[in-house]
Order: C-alpha cells, then structure tokens, then sequence
C-alpha cells in the first residue's frame, strides 16, 4: 500500500485510495496510484462486472448531458465531478455548443488541481473545491464564480455520487436546497448504487469499500425516487444505466448494470 | 464495433464511433501505427481492447501487420499512461504549491497578527519552554523584544504563589479537558514589578492530535488599570496637590472602619486667610503645596491616609495610633520655616481628633465630629488640639437640628407667645407681662439663640413685637389699668438692628397700645457696642430696660451713660451664708445708685425669690409658668371682678 512511486511529489499521501482515482482506473485511466489500483483489484473481486459499470455510468453521464443539451439546458453543475477523465461534461457540452458553461464541483484537493489544470484556458468552465453535501456553500461560490446565471435553467449533474452520502447527511434535503436554488426547467440527473440489481456482489462491495475513505451506501429505486422531490422524472424514469436512453441496441445486460440511472425536470 | 465499445468507454456517438473505426480500416495495411495511435486516443483503452481488435482483425489482415497495430498500440498507451501520470503529478504538484501558497498566506497572516497584536503572545512547549513570544509580550514583562524570552522558561515571570493553580490549568488544557482557559493573574516583570494580566491559553497538536505546544495570550490590565486609575485619580484628587479629596478620604475611612481601630486628624491651617489675603492666591497655593508635600512624607512614614478636604483644611487617617505623639510630629512637620517667593512664613495648624470611634459609627459622622473638634481648637487659640467630645457633640448636634427645623415649625404656627408675670418683690405685685417664645420645651433664650443662628431672629422678633403689642392693646382696651405693662425681650441681633426703632413704633402705631406701657428690654453687647437704639428708644418716651447684665465694670460704666429703666441678670440665687451673697448686694446697691432697678430671670421658687429680696432685687421673672394669652385673658378677667379683687 505505500509503495512510492518516483514521480509523486512528496508530501502527497498515495497510501490512500480515493474513489475519485478508483473510478479512473476502471474506466482505463492513468491517474491513479498503486493504492487505488489495490483496491480496485478489491472491488473488482467483489463485483467483476465493475468496468463495465464504470463505462456504462460514465455514458450514461454523456447521454444525459446531451439529453439537456437538446432540451435547451447550456449551464451545468457537475456535483462530486471528481478527476477529470474521457469524456467530461464540458467537453461533451462544448461540442454540442461552445457556449455551455460548466462549473465542476469537488472536496478532493487532487481532483480539483486536476480539473484546474484542464480547465484553466476554458473560460466557461471552472471548478470550485466545497463539499457537495453542504449545498450553501457551493451555490454561494457557484454564484461567486458568476459563471452560471441562476435565472435560467441549470442541469445539475450527479452521477456516481449520492452512494458516498450516509443517509444520516440527509441526501434528500441536499437535493431540495440545490432544487430550491435554480429555476423551474432545471434537471437533475442521478446515478447510484443499488442493492437492488446483483445484491450479493453490492453487499461485496459495500464491504470492501467500508475500510476505504469513500464508504459506499447504495439505495433502492423507490430511496432514490426521493431525491426527485419536486422534479417530474423523465422517461423511461429510474432504471439501470443502460436502459436510460441508450443510443442504438443496447448490447450491456441491464441486470449487471449495479448502477440506476434518472433524469428529472424541476416542475 | 460492439466487440469494442464493450470493452472500454468510448466518449462518442455511435456514428462517430463507427466512422472512426472505418477510416482506421483503410488506413490500417500502410500505416498500422496512426491507427493504434487513432484506438488509444479514441480511449479504446481497456486491458480487451487490443485483443477484441485482434479478433475481429486477424481473418482479413497478415501477421506483420496486426504485429506493428500491437506494438504501435503498447507504445501509444505507454506514452498515454506517461501523459496522464505527467498530469496528475502536475496537479499534485500545483495542489501542494496552492496547498503550501495558502500556508504561506496565512503563515504570514499569523506572522502579522502575532507581531502586531496588541496581546502579548507566546508559544511554549510542553515543558514551558518558550519557542516563540512576541514583542507585545516582552514589553508587558519588561524585556526588549521577543526573542529575548526565547528558550526561557514562562513559569519564571508567573508569581511563585500562582504556579501550582497554573501548571494545573495548563495541564487540562493540553490532556484536553478543556480547549482553553482564562485566569486574571499577576505576572512578575524582569524588574520585579508585579503587572496584571488576563491570560487564555490553549494548545496546539500535531497532525496526529497529539499536544506539542502551549498557546498563551497575555492581556496587559494594568494599562487599562493605569487608565482607570488616571480616570479614578482626577475624580478623587484635588488638582492643586495632588492628594485624596474628601470624597475620596471619605471612601477611605468607609475601607478602614469594619478593620483596625482609627485616628482621624482634621488639620485647619491657622491664619491661612492672612496669607492668602496679604501674599496673594498664588502664593497661598504654594504653600498649600508645601504643606501637603511635608505631611504627605509624614503619612508614608506612618502608613496614614492623606486628603485635602477643604482650602487650607487637611484631613489624616492613621491606624493604631498615639495621638499626642502624631500631633507633635505634625506640628514639627509643618514647623520647619517655609519660605515661599522671599515671604517667610511660620506655620502651624489647629487640628481637630476623633480617635478610635465606635466601629458603627458612619465615614461621614466621623469627619463631621472631626470638624466640631476642629471649630473647638481653633476657638482656643493657634496651633491647638481637641479631641472630640461625644456628650457635648450630641448636645450641638440637638441645637443644630432644632435650628434647622424652626422655620418650618415658625411658618406652621408651633411657635407661640406665652406670657411671664414679672413679679414685684416688695409688693409681690404682678408689674407687667413679659412676652416671650414658646417653642417645644425651649426657654425663649434658647429660641432666641437658635433664632440668632439662623437668621430668623429678626422677622420673628418684629412678629413677636407686632403680636404682643396687638394682644396688649385689646387687653389695654378691656382691663383698663388693670392691664398688664408689656415687657418684651429682644434678641442680640434684633437689639441692634437699624430698623428697630421703626419696627416698634410701626407696631406702636398700628396696634394703639400706648407707648408709655410698653417696656423693651434690649441685649446689653449691642448697648456695649455702642449702639444708640437704646437712646432713640428713650427719646421716643418707651421705657428700657437691659438684658443679660452680669455686673461688669463696662456695663455699669454703660449704666451711667444710657437712660434705661432697669437691668436684668441670670444668675444663681444668693443665699445670706454664700460668700456671693455681700457681693451681689453691694453690686445691686451700685445700680441702685444709678438709678436703675435691678431685675432677675429664670428665679423659680419662692426662696430663689427671697434671696434675692434680701439682695435688694426689685422684681423676679419665672416665679409662675408662661400662660397663653387667653389664659392670661382668664385670669385679668378674673382679678378685675370685684369680689375676687386683691
């Protein structure tokens, strides 16, 4: 576990995974370090289908962005966006219309160095380091950023995120002050672990993710209905990631998806 | 296509997908290279990705070919990995400089706090070592900078009574009991000085929460205890001299009385108005100076409290003291010559002394009572003492109450006039009716006095003549010569008013009593101070008479000179066997030869009244009580029927 690497600067602990890094090596990334690596081994011993979860959450982010987009949405939120890596909402926003503003919201020191770094010669796009469990802070630097305009619609992304909330965070409350704080024809998307799907390898993965920094807390389809308070779910509502709006035939077998998927419009 | 969409997350449509992977195609037999360069950056990534590729691949293409699109690949995502490593290490790299420009920041945020903060602050180890103190604090401990308490220890600038209740307190803090904690405590300065302050400490941890230094912050109060002090003084000093005023001496006493038992000396400089007078104020301020500086050496020496309380009045408190020794070294204090601009000027203070008063006694009566002895040494002479006398204080203390209640009782009517018979002795003949004031259980002497003293003697004298007279004349109207001859005493003050010749006849006139009835008995100092009332009285046909004789040699050389009708004395009744007795006939005798009859007051009983028949007195006043003036209606009623006629 603290095995160096020579390139780490020092100071920076690697002995300890973060899910953010975890999440880019599954998805094939190289930002990652031996730690994270080992617990991704971990993870993927618990639930072997795991890359394909990644890959199939991290499209269904794509769809979801350019669901928004058709639907006029050109400013997002992108709470717990973690590092950046293939496929991040600017660049899938941007190319739909240069003019999509992003602001990228993460905790983690790293993650947000690494956003600050892609995202430094993009003036639509910023990060800001606040914990997204404390709504008040983030929207109070969101607008301190002056990057989105909270007159107008905002698609407030969440993917992968909410399983990091204990439920004593009250993760419902967080939406409604996020809802709260952005005009009606807003959308929310989510994305979250479910027991619901392959129960025996969630609970592995519960288990292994336990001892980490992230411990993880997956939700049932009707808990996550919860979060969608005052927002009208768009079809086909919550499903598995792969059943949300898949572009062309859909090849993944939804039952291994571990991860439902919705989108919903602020009524 | 599928086979490699399955494989790794492609950020793309499908279109996109597709048409990528069909110009790889065409690309693929000339250069093998662009297209594994095309896969990776596709991010077609994933640990199948190659082998999918291969799969589908390896029907329609040579050996060499797939052999170039792998080992193109395995450099491609080599160089991939080093990009993004290359990456992440910059935004660690830029995270720790953010990290460390923030420490930066804030470290100089806490460099100027600490250097500029007007709270002494200092950071110790566990020990009490200091590490680092601020320049704030070693001026409040009187060092020169900061640096120099580094490495010394902060427990020696604690008072050595404190250090256990400190060390404590600093150990909650850093087992962490409590976050922090404040005391009020005197710290000890380099030079000895004690100098008091607020103290909070608290603790710093290392990365792992254990404690590793004391924080200590030191709140100078005896600046704002110097302010306060300044604030205090201006009130409570006298600007002049720069010692306690009376309110503060006051307040001092209050301290003292519940403690050791005190003296208190009230010091009246003798004969300061002559100074001020003759030299001037200025130099009369000087040696007000000097007098305070000689007894301000006086009282450190003896521990006593110092004020000035009036112009030239000083006032000490001392504690178990020896009074005569004390007078004796203020005097010798004050004794010394004093020279101020050339003047030479002897000094010496009259002082009055309340020692060891009762404990329930008030600040304020003490120093009244002091005073009181104070106007007694001065009435002896310069450079007296007197000690205060609690019996004759309670008797002035009554008399100045009465006196400052007579007013009121005048205006509510408690004031009345009685009338005395004067008795003739040979005859035993009523002659007249002498008015006087009645008020509670005072003689009309001491009302007169009191009135003296208040300054009421004189509208209520003119009130006393107005009414008396007016009562006489409808007694005059009703009883003819029956009626009594009206005697009235007057005041000192009011003998010797301008307006009395004109008060009498205004009531003269205005009543109708006639003149030649009515009998004025004046106070016998304003005859001996030369005033001439008692002559225009003479003139003006009414009979006089002279109070208060006592046989001098001056008033009866007065006698020869001022037509009066009689004289009256109070004086003890001289029996034959007194050796008084030969005295006071043959004085009688002598205003007998001036043709003045000889009158007696306050004569109570009947021998009182022989002896002084035997003396030669011609009439006695007291012999019945005082009556209303409807009793003595009554009674002239009475005495004019026939019948009952003597």
């Amino acid at each position: 576990m603290s095995e160096r690497v020579s390139w780490v600067p020092e100071g920076v602990d690697t002995g300890k995974p973060s899910a953010a890094r975890l999440y880019d090596y599954l998805l094939g990334g190289g930002h990652n370090f031996a730690a994270d690596r080992a617990l991704a081994e971990k993870f993927l011993q618990a639930q072997p289908n795991a890359r394909t979860i990644a890959r199939l959450n991290r499209s269904f982010l794509r769809r979801a962005v350019l669901f928004m987009v058709d639907r006029g949405i050109r400013q997002f939120l992108d709470l717990g966006s973690g590092i950046p890596t293939v496929g991040n909402v600017h660049e899938i926003a941007q190319k739909a219309d240069p003019e999509s503003r992003v602001v990228y919201v993460d905790f983690e020191e790293v993650a947000v160095a690494h956003s600050r770094l892609i995202l430094e010669h993009d003036p639509n796009a910023t990060v800001i380091q606040e914990d997204m469990t404390k709504p008040g802070a983030v929207l109070q630097a969101t607008r301190h950023s002056g990057l989105l305009d909270f007159s107008q619609p905002i698609g407030v992304l969440t993917a992968g995120v909410f399983h990091f909330v204990p439920p004593q965070a009250d993760p419902n409350a967080i939406v409604a002050t996020y809802r709260d704080a952005v005009p009606a024809g807003s959308y929310l998307a989510v994305s979250q672990f479910t027991q619901d799907l392959q129960p025996e390898e969630m609970a592995g993965v519960v288990e292994v993710m336990k001892k980490s920094q992230n411990p993880m807390y997956p939700r049932t389809k009707s808990e996550i209905e919860g979060l969608f308070d005052g927002f009208e779910l768009v079809e086909p509502g919550i499903v598995p990631t792969p059943l949300w709006r898949p572009e062309g035939a859909n090849t993944d077998d939804p039952d291994k998806a571990g991860i439902y998927a919705a989108v919903g419009r602020k009524v | 296509m599928h086979a490699l969409t399955s494989t790794a997350y492609i950020p793309l449509s499908h279109a996109e997908i597709k048409q990528a992977l069909l110009d790889s195609l065409r690309e693929l037999p000339g250069s093998p290279e662009s297209v594994a360069n095309r896969l990776v950056s596709l991010h077609a990534t994933g640990p199948d990705s190659l082998r999918a590729t291969i799969e589908v691949l390896s029907p329609a293409f040579e050996l060499p070919v797939l052999a170039r699109l792998s080992s193109a690949y395995a450099q491609a995502m080599r160089l991939d990995a080093f990009d993004q490593q290359e990456q992440i290490k910059v935004a660690i790299v830029r995270a720790k400089q953010r990290v460390e420009r923030t420490l930066q920041v804030s470290q100089a945020r806490f460099q100027e706090v600490f250097d500029s903060a007007a709270l002494g602050i200092v950071i110790t180890d566990l020990t009490g070592r200091c590490v680092e103190a601020n320049d704030t604090l070693a001026e409040i401990v009187g060092l020169g900078s900061g640096a120099d308490l580094t490495d010394r220890d902060l427990r020696d600038f604690y008072h050595p009574d404190d250090l256990a209740a400190l060390g404590a307190s600093y150990r909650k803090v850093s087992e962490g009991h409590v976050d922090r904690f404040r005391d009020q405590r005197k710290l000890i300065r380099a030079d000895g000085e004690p100098v008091w302050v607020h103290l909070v400490v608290s603790v710093l941890r290392d990365a792992d929460g254990r404690p590793t230094h004391h924080v200590t912050m030191v709140d100078d109060m005896s600046e704002l205890h110097l302010l306060q002090r300044s604030l205090d003084h201006q009130l409570l000093h006298d600007s002049l001299t720069g010692l306690s005023n009376r309110q503060h001496f006051i307040s001092q006493v209050e301290r003292q009385l519940d403690g050791k038992p005190i003296t208190l000396y009230h010091l009246g400089l003798d004969a300061f108005s002559v100074v001020n007078n003759g030299l001037g104020h200025e130099t009369g301020d000087k040696l007000l100076k000097i007098v305070a500086n000689r007894l301000g050496e006086l009282a450190a020496e003896k521990k006593a409290v110092l004020a000035r309380i009036g112009g030239d009045e000083f006032a000490l408190m001392t504690v178990s003291d020896n009074v005569t020794s004390t007078i004796e070294e203020i005097q010798a204090a004050l004794g010394e010559p004093t020279f101020v601009d050339d003047h030479g000027i002897a000094l010496s203070v009259s002082i009055g002394v309340v020692d060891r008063p009762p404990a329930f006694a008030t600040a304020g009566e003490l120093m009244r009572c002091a005073n009181a002895a104070l106007r007694q040494a001065k009435a002896r002479g310069k450079r007296q003492w007197a000690l205060h006398d609690p019996h004759d204080d309670a008797r002035r203390r009554g008399k100045y109450a009465l006196a400052a209640s007579m007013p009121g009782a005048w205006e509510h009517g408690e004031i009345e006039i009685v009338y005395a018979p004067v008795h003739d002795l040979e005859s035993q003949e009523v002659l007249g009716a002498v008015a006087r004031l009645h008020w509670d259980d005072l003689s009309h002497n001491d009302t007169m006095a009191l009135a003296d003293s208040t300054g009421l003697s004189l509208p209520i004298g003119r009130w006393l003549l107005q009414e008396a007279c007016a009562q006489a004349a409808r007694w005059a109207a009703e009883f003819g010569d029956g009626a009594p001859t009206l005697h009235i005493a007057l005041g000192a003050l009011q003998s010797r008013d301008e307006d009395l010749v004109a008060d009498v006849k205004r009531a003269l006139d205005e009543t109708g009593f006639p003149p030649e009835r009515l009998r004025i008995a004046l106070d016998i100092s304003s005859v001996l101070a030369g005033d001439d009332n008692a002559l225009v009285l003479h003139d003006s046909g009414i009979v006089t008479a002279l109070d208060g004789f006592r046989g001098g040699h001056d008033e009866l050389a007065v006698l020869t000179e001022v037509p009066v009708r009689s004289v009256i004395t109070r004086a003890p009744a001289p029996s034959p066997d007194s050796p008084l007795y030969q005295a006071m006939r043959a004085l009688i005798e002598t205003v007998h030869s001036l043709g003045v009859r000889f009158g007696v007051d306050e004569v109570h009983t009947l021998e009182d009244a022989e002896h002084w028949r035997r003396a030669g007195a011609d009439g006695v006043i007291g012999l019945m009580p005082a009556l209303g003036a409807a009793e003595v209606t009554e009674l002239l009623k009475a005495a004019s029927r026939p019948p009952g006629a003597s």
